[in-house]
């Protein structure tokens, strides 16, 4: 087996457990009983997609990707200071 | 000399790529199950670290022996190995954040033990 084959196919394999993460992470931003649970999903789930971007990035051989997910996890932590700072002041800011 | 090093690092890092797999489905079995947003942090670290930093580790140490890919390799691993710093510094510090202000909001501490900050808090510590 060659190294594409091998690499390939490992992906492969590993899509299914990141599919059921991700629907048991959507689950939690459904059901979040409060703002902050829901806010601690999306950023589970931000993550989470930051690295299955980057397998995809490998899988499709379409290198551009990886500068999607450096992006996406940037605004991630953006996203839960915004949360963190209504939730302690309950003001959006300037 | 240098197959062999490509080989040894396409197993660490396939090894790392499915330890991050698993670790993912745990954080994410435990931010669905466990009980109170405190205690759900534990399972988001999980979640986070062990299943976003340590195969981004692990997807840079791989796409190195990927010849497949070309020149473009250097830039996949690259960016990889960015994108893992720039989780392991942002997420704790985006947790924390996160759970000072759900204290400070008053979000139930429901199974509690003790509560040692809210106790200070009383005082007008």
């Amino acid at each position: 087996m060659s190294v594409e084959e091998l690499v390939k196919t490992v992906i492969m394999a590993l899509m299914p457990i990141f599919g059921i993460a991700i629907a048991l992470y959507t689950v939690r931003i459904i059901k979040g009983p409060n703002v902050s649970d829901m806010t601690l999903a999306v950023d589970c789930l931000s993550y989470d997609v930051c690295f299955f971007m980057a397998l995809l990035a490998v899988y499709f051989e379409a290198p551009f990707l990886i500068v999607c997910a450096i992006c996406l996890a940037l605004w991630t932590y953006i996203f839960d200071l915004y949360i963190a700072k209504y939730l302690e002041r309950k003001e959006l800011g300037e | 000399m240098w197959e062999i090093i490509q080989q040894i690092l396409l197993y660490i890092g396939i090894i790392l790529v499915v330890i991050g797999a698993l670790c993912d489905l745990i954080g994410a079995l435990g931010l669905l199950r466990f009980p109170n947003f405190f205690v759900r942090l534990h399972a988001a670290t999980v979640g986070t670290i062990g299943g976003a930093v340590y195969p981004l580790f692990g997807l840079t140490l791989m796409t190195v022996a990927c010849d497949f890919l070309g020149y473009w390799k250097w830039l996949l691993a690259s960016g990889s190995f960015i994108t893992a710093l720039i989780i392991m510094i942002t997420a704790p510090a985006g947790s924390h954040a996160l759970a000072r202000g759900a204290h400070r909001r008053g979000v139930p501490v429901e199974p509690k033990v003790c509560d040692f900050l809210e106790e200070d808090k009383g005082r007008g510590g």
